[in-house]
């Protein structure tokens, strides 16, 4: 009896829990949107962070990052053209690879990628200025830390999500082409046209819901853990580790769902 | 009121001229090279402007505290409170090196520092060493 009063317990508390972090998470945004909205958070300065937070989340990584979508886009299309081959549809091949690649494996390995180099650095990061006082230095000196830390980072992570899955799109694009048709336009027609049946608006629209979401997920939630960390050093791994899951928790269910939309 | 102590430490990811250029950057809306002059401006005030690139880690104690004092004037608050000045100026001999930088900066306003009582006798000793 008092085991499963201890489970119930247990259960309760963790649900209590999540709904606690959910809230944080979405009273954050809602702070962050509303500062959006103000015409005093678009001065040169934040302009300024926001250019900054890009250049370090997209374009500092640009050649590393296109060379694993090179790699593993290179690998996807040969297996999809050889089975295609084999099954005689090769008709299908090009559609298969853009929904495949295009619209699903691409956007997550960039949110992914994002998520393991900028989200976990952020965490950190937030973590560790909640430790050492740094957010109630900036608070003394009137310098608001949303403008200054957290929403310049949103930003940063939404445009380099959707900007870094657009062009690892239009690079899978381009070698699912020479893969099936070599260095001759003779297959451009048919080529665009399947690309211009897939991508109607719906898709496209839902594509770049989809990676917008990818991004907030890959800073909001990691800033946000860092937050909630409390002003203990060894905590710092502990808040990281508890981010970083709930980054890949929430990344999964986006996917999923957008799956589900698509094909269910 | 600005203040000066151990628990409002400075942005680590920031160098000393970024730290103190903040605060005419958010706070009274100057473009980014105008809060740099000004930042720049306070730290030579304070006969320390060799300490502009270098971040948190990389000062010393004595470099961190007038890189927080720079910090602290540059808010133009009517009061300045040092807090504890030996928890964060370890390396000198602080009341002197106060009173130093309180010279050089020359600006109106109160200095109050707030220390222990068993630090009075270093006061003392720097008020009969002039």
């Amino acid at each position: 009896m008092h085991f499963l009063a201890a489970s119930i317990e247990s259960l309760g508390a963790k649900i209590v829990g999540w709904f606690v972090v959910g809230y944080g998470i979405f009273a954050f945004l809602t702070q962050a949107v509303l500062l959006l909205l103000h015409r005093s958070t678009w001065n040169r300065a934040t302009y300024d962070v926001v250019i900054k937070q890009v250049y370090f989340t997209a374009i500092q990584i640009l050649p590393v990052f296109l060379g694993y979508v090179w790699v593993i886009s290179w690998l996807l299309i040969s297996i999809i053209l050889s089975t295609a081959r084999d099954f005689g549809l090769t008709e299908f091949a090009s559609e298969m690879t853009i929904r495949v690649l295009v619209l699903e494996l691409l956007p997550f390995i960039t949110a992914l990628f994002i998520a393991l180099r900028s989200g976990s650095a952020m965490n950190t990061e937030v973590a560790l200025m909640r430790v050492n006082n740094e957010l109630d230095a900036l608070a003394h000196c009137k310098v608001p830390p949303m403008q200054l830390e957290f929403l310049p980072r949103l930003i940063g992570g939404v445009v380099s999500v959707i900007a870094l899955a657009c062009l690892a799109g239009l690079l899978a694009l381009l070698l699912a082409y020479l893969s099936m048709y070599g260095l001759t336009p003779a297959g451009l027609e048919l080529f665009t046209r399947t690309i211009a049946k897939i991508f109607d608006f719906r898709i496209v629209a839902g594509l770049l819901v989809k990676c917008a979401l990818f991004g907030l997920a890959v800073t909001l939630i990691p800033i946000t853990a860092g937050l909630e960390t409390p002003k203990k050093l060894f905590m710092v791994p502990v808040s990281v580790l508890r981010g970083m899951m709930r980054v890949f928790f929430v990344i999964v269910v986006i996917e999923v769902v957008s799956l589900a939309l698509k094909y269910i | 009121m600005a203040r000066v102590a151990l628990d409002l430490p400075l942005r680590a990811n920031l160098s000393a001229l970024d730290n103190i250029a903040l605060i005419p950057l958010y706070q009274r809306h100057y473009g980014a090279a105008e809060s740099t002059r000004q930042a720049l401006a306070m730290l030579d005030r304070l006969g320390h402007g060799e300490i502009a690139p270098l971040r948190d880690p990389d000062m010393t104690p004595a470099q961190r505290f007038v890189t927080q004092l720079a910090r602290a004037l540059i808010l133009k608050r009517p009061r300045l409170v040092i807090d504890r000045p030996g928890a964060m100026l370890y390396d000198v001999p602080y009341p002197r090196f106060i009173r130093q930088l309180a010279a050089q900066a020359e600006l109106t306003g109160t200095w109050e520092i707030y220390d222990f009582s068993w630090n009075q006798v270093l006061y003392n000793q720097a008020l009969y060493s002039e």
